[in-house]
């Protein structure tokens, strides 16, 4: 059988993938060596999570759709399951004062990578065979994520709670609930903000923080001072690959959150335009293969997943070049961290799964129309 | 359901134009910050990158007139660690343990400190260790040179030179003054290291050499400050008073030879703990204490006398008027001015200027100055430089205390006549008495006459006599020196004759004011003399304050002053004129 797949995005993803692996390597060996002892601390992790993400990756292509569609309800209790178990003392794993993962020995997930995937299975298949335009049937959707975000928000992690927000804003316009009702739902998420920030005045510093970073050189501020440093030294083209001079431990989490900033000040602007360029390809090709798609449960699962890509890349982008307050998201494909990039690849699985039954069954046509 | 179903791919395609503006936006804000702020960025970043090692710069000397080293720069080793830099503590400790003779453990503990970046193992050590550490070679620890101020005699000119803080600064003296001269620049070494301070392994150095500071010579010759060193030292064992001070200076230029001040301080051995010490003693109170003169002052009562009947003021009187009042008191506005001996058995009478100087008649200058007036006394305070700083090269120059001119009386102006009812400081006194017998110039003292680059030997800047104004003429002054000659050879200041050289001067005896009262029994007693009288160069000024037995100037003071001229004499090898 000769499988028809979407090429580019797979190439698209393998190349952010081993750029991914090149820059952990460059941006983590001096502090693994000075921490660990082992320059290869990080890398060696996160080329283990590669393989596992690409054998994933390979095993959802072809599984069938209707089978993964089977799995919503599992993914929606084991993201809760998983999120409660954060809080359960001897598996949850407090790290920078926040409780994101569990842990069994040495292996940790973090558990609220996987309830964003779980959560667009769900919506998939819920929307799909719901009448989204009358509000009551938009109120499952609107449970669920309310719960999920409330779970991530406990322990406490404010970026991936504002990303699963968005997420859920995202899927109910998809969805095709109407555009009244969306008074309704952001009105009361931009009351959240402020009784947010009440609860946690650091986050209120934090905001000032990114208005004016040398404010506070040493407190707040500096996370994105390192990392405008570290992109301002990069130019046009860069100080050259493993020649970072803020990855001396200037740049906090060069690795994972702030690894835009290493590419900028390694390979410069034009390094991160072809960074860029990928993920836009990335994007492209997903929005093509759910507007080609025939049915709605793998168009509303196929939006889900170019969501999550596109909403975690934007928002990690915005943060390390200042332009939003920082806040600590992994950048798809790229960043440090085993379960992100696991479940990264294996959404792509199920988007090039998705893209094969596109080109089976309609064919490629002019797709914009 | 179709129709929403196109809804949503409408929807999608919107949030992709949505998504591809969001990205362009932000990428936008990239290119910004990587090309059009990168340079600032840059900049600021480039200051964390880099620690910076201080290399001190080496102090300038202070040298005498004749070149002779009086302070100097000498190089201390200390020893420091870098604990995130070394890598095997155990055997770094050892080592330096038997190196420096020190306890093991309480090294291992320096060497393996947390939290910060550099420690102090050793503030100083030999030359001997630092070549044995250096050999060697243990990573993260080093070896910083630093010069420490050293004063080569001590206990000696303390007053002048003055010292430096802990951390090289001049804090008196010269070290103050010419401090930019003689601090230098520091330099650094600049390492590339990480956030905490550890060195890159290929990381480059950048090495900024310090500039030496600069040689700086003073007009003090070192062997007649020595002399006066030691004769107030005589001085001091002999008539045990509280402090005695005296001044040397060339009356041609306004060069200070020699200026000490008893007791004084070690200047290698500070009594930093003891502050009010410290100061007491290392304050150069020839310039920043004043004093009421007494007699010597009427050197200039008599200049201003004689200088006014040449110009022919009929208020003056001439070199050979007899004063025809020879009663030892005069009442001023109902208060009694006494002589300093009684008038009985014909003691000064019928006496010419000269006699009154020989004879340091109070009665007389107290007429002279009435006669001349407030207005002309004035003029000549003025013009002897009373009531106003010197400008020599020194902080902390005192201008002394004269009664206003509008507010002066007929009292206070007959006591000003023979030095009363007036303080100046002793540098005052002998600039004064400077212009009397010079020639009639008042010149500006200064401590330092050159200053030059050690390295070349090129004069950055020199220092040239300077003439503040003229007080009395060439006559006049040839006039007061003849008479001051005629003061030692017969009258109050024999004690400093020297056969053949002309020796001149004055004595004065003054009451001590403490607390704003005449205070009994306490005298500042003193003689400024001067020689050849034909042709002045060297003036001695010799202070004892407060001593026990004996009070007069003519007994305590000049004395010792005619010591210092003797050993001048022996010293310049200076042909007797006679």
């Amino acid at each position: 059988m000769k499988v028809k797949f979407d090429y580019i995005l797979f190439v698209a993803v393998l190349f952010l993938v081993a750029i991914g692996l090149v820059f952990v390597y460059s941006a983590s060996m001096y502090s693994a060596q000075a921490t660990y002892g082992n320059k290869y601390f990080f890398i060696g992790k996160q080329l283990v999570g590669a393989l596992v993400g690409l054998v994933v990756m390979v095993a959802l292509i072809f599984v069938k759709l209707d089978i993964v569609k089977k799995f919503w309800i599992v993914g929606i209790v084991a993201s809760i399951l998983l999120l409660g178990l954060v809080f359960v003392p001897g598996i949850g794993v407090e790290n920078y004062g926040a409780r994101r993962w569990i842990g069994f020995g040495s292996f940790t997930i973090q558990p609220s990578e996987i309830a964003k995937f779980a959560y667009v299975l769900f919506c998939a298949t819920y929307m799909a065979k719901t009448d989204m335009s009358k509000l009551k049937n938009c109120i499952w959707p609107v449970l669920v994520g309310v719960v999920f975000c409330l779970l991530i928000i406990a322990e406490p992690n404010m970026s991936i709670t504002m990303c699963m927000a968005m997420l859920m804003v995202l899927m109910l316009f998809i969805g095709g609930m109407k555009s009244k009702y969306f008074l309704l739902l952001l009105v009361p998420l931009a009351l959240a903000v402020p009784l947010l920030i009440i609860a946690e005045p650091y986050r209120l510093q934090r905001l000032l923080a990114f208005v004016d970073p040398w404010a506070s050189p040493k407190g707040e501020g500096y996370q994105l001072i390192q990392s405008l440093y570290a992109l301002g030294g990069g130019g046009w083209f860069g100080v050259g690959l493993f020649n970072s001079r803020q990855k001396y431990r200037f740049l906090p989490f060069a690795e994972s959150d702030f690894i835009l900033s290493v590419i900028g000040e390694e390979i410069g602007l034009v390094g991160c335009l072809f960074v860029f360029v990928l993920y836009l390809v990335v994007i492209l090709r997903g929005v093509r293969i759910a507007i080609n798609c025939k049915d709605k449960f793998s168009c509303f699962l196929a939006s889900g997943i170019c969501a999550v890509i596109a909403v975690q890349t934007a928002l990690n982008f915005a943060v390390v070049t200042g332009s939003i307050p920082p806040t600590g998201l992994p950048l798809p494909f790229i960043s440090y961290g085993g379960t992100s990039l696991v479940v990264f690849m294996g959404a792509v699985g199920i988007l090039l799964n998705i893209s094969r039954q596109v080109l089976q069954d309609v064919g490629v046509k002019n797709w914009i129309t | 359901m179709e129709n929403n179903y196109y809804l949503s791919k409408k929807r999608l395609l919107t949030l992709l134009v949505a998504a591809i503006f969001l990205f362009f936006g932000i990428f936008l804000r990239l290119a910004y910050i990587q090309v059009v702020w990168g340079k600032q960025l840059q900049q600021k970043a480039s200051n964390q990158w880099q620690r910076d090692l201080p290399i001190k710069a080496y102090r300038g000397d202070i040298l005498d007139t004749n070149g002779s080293l009086l302070a100097t720069t000498e190089t201390s080793y200390g020893l420091y660690a870098r604990p995130q830099s070394v890598v095997d503590a155990d055997v770094c400790a050892q080592t330096l343990a038997n190196i420096l003779q020190k306890d093991y453990q309480k090294l291992h503990d320096k060497l393996t400190t947390r939290g910060v970046s550099e420690v102090t193992l050793a503030t100083t050590i030999t030359v001997e260790q630092a070549e044995q550490i250096r050999e060697c070679n243990l990573q993260g620890v080093y070896i910083a040179s630093k010069g420490v101020r050293s004063y080569v005699y001590g206990d000696f000119l303390s007053q002048v030179l003055g010292f430096v803080s802990s951390d090289g600064v001049g804090q008196t003296g010269i070290e103050s003054y010419y401090n930019k001269y003689l601090q230098g620049i520091d330099g650094k070494l600049l390492t590339e290291t990480d956030l905490v301070g550890q060195e890159l392994k290929d990381g480059s150095m950048n090495y900024i050499s310090a500039v030496n500071g600069l040689s700086v010579t003073l007009t003090i010759d070192a062997t007649i400050q020595a002399i006066v060193e030691n004769v107030l030292q005589l001085a001091m064992h002999q008539q045990n008073p509280q402090g005695a001070r005296c001044i040397v200076l060339d009356v041609t230029t306004g060069e200070v030879l020699a200026m000490a001040s008893k007791p004084s301080v070690d200047l290698n051995n500070l009594p930093r703990d003891d502050l009010e010490t410290l100061m007491k003693y290392s304050k150069n109170t020839l310039l920043t204490d004043i004093y009421e003169p007494g007699s010597t002052f009427k050197v200039l009562t008599a200049a201003a006398c004689l200088e006014e009947y040449v110009k022919g003021n009929p208020n003056a009187f001439s070199a050979t008027h007899v004063f025809g009042n020879s009663a030892g008191t005069r009442i001023i506005d109902g208060s009694k001015i006494k002589c300093w001996t009684k008038h009985a058995n014909g003691k000064h009478s019928n006496q010419t200027l000269a006699d009154a100087l020989n004879n340091s008649c109070n009665p007389i200058f107290t007429d002279i100055a009435l006669s001349l007036g407030k207005d002309v006394m004035y003029d000549y305070l003025n013009k002897f430089g009373y009531g106003k700083p010197t400008g020599i090269d020194f902080q902390g120059e005192q201008g002394g205390l004269l009664v206003s001119q509008t507010a002066v009386t007929r009292g206070d102006l007959a006591r000003i006549g023979f030095g009363q009812t007036i303080a100046v400081t002793p540098l005052q006194l002998c600039m004064a008495t400077s212009a009397a017998v010079n020639g009639g110039l008042l010149m500006q003292p200064y401590l330092v006459k050159e200053i030059s680059d050690p390295t070349t030997g090129q004069v950055v800047q020199r220092f040239y006599p300077t003439v503040v104004n003229r007080a009395v003429s060439e006559q006049t002054s040839a006039t007061i020196a003849k008479m001051l000659e005629g003061v030692v050879k017969n009258g109050g200041g024999k004690n400093a004759y020297i056969e053949g050289y002309q020796v001149g001067g004055k004595t004065g005896t003054a009451q001590k004011f403490v607390n704003g009262a005449l205070a009994q029994g306490k005298y500042v007693s003193s003689f400024v003399g001067f020689f050849p009288a034909s042709s002045p160069k060297y003036l001695c000024l010799f202070i004892v304050d407060e001593p026990q037995g004996q009070s007069y100037g003519s007994i305590v003071a000049a004395p010792y002053a005619g010591l210092i001229f003797r050993e001048i004499i022996n010293y310049k090898q200076i042909e007797p004129l006679e």
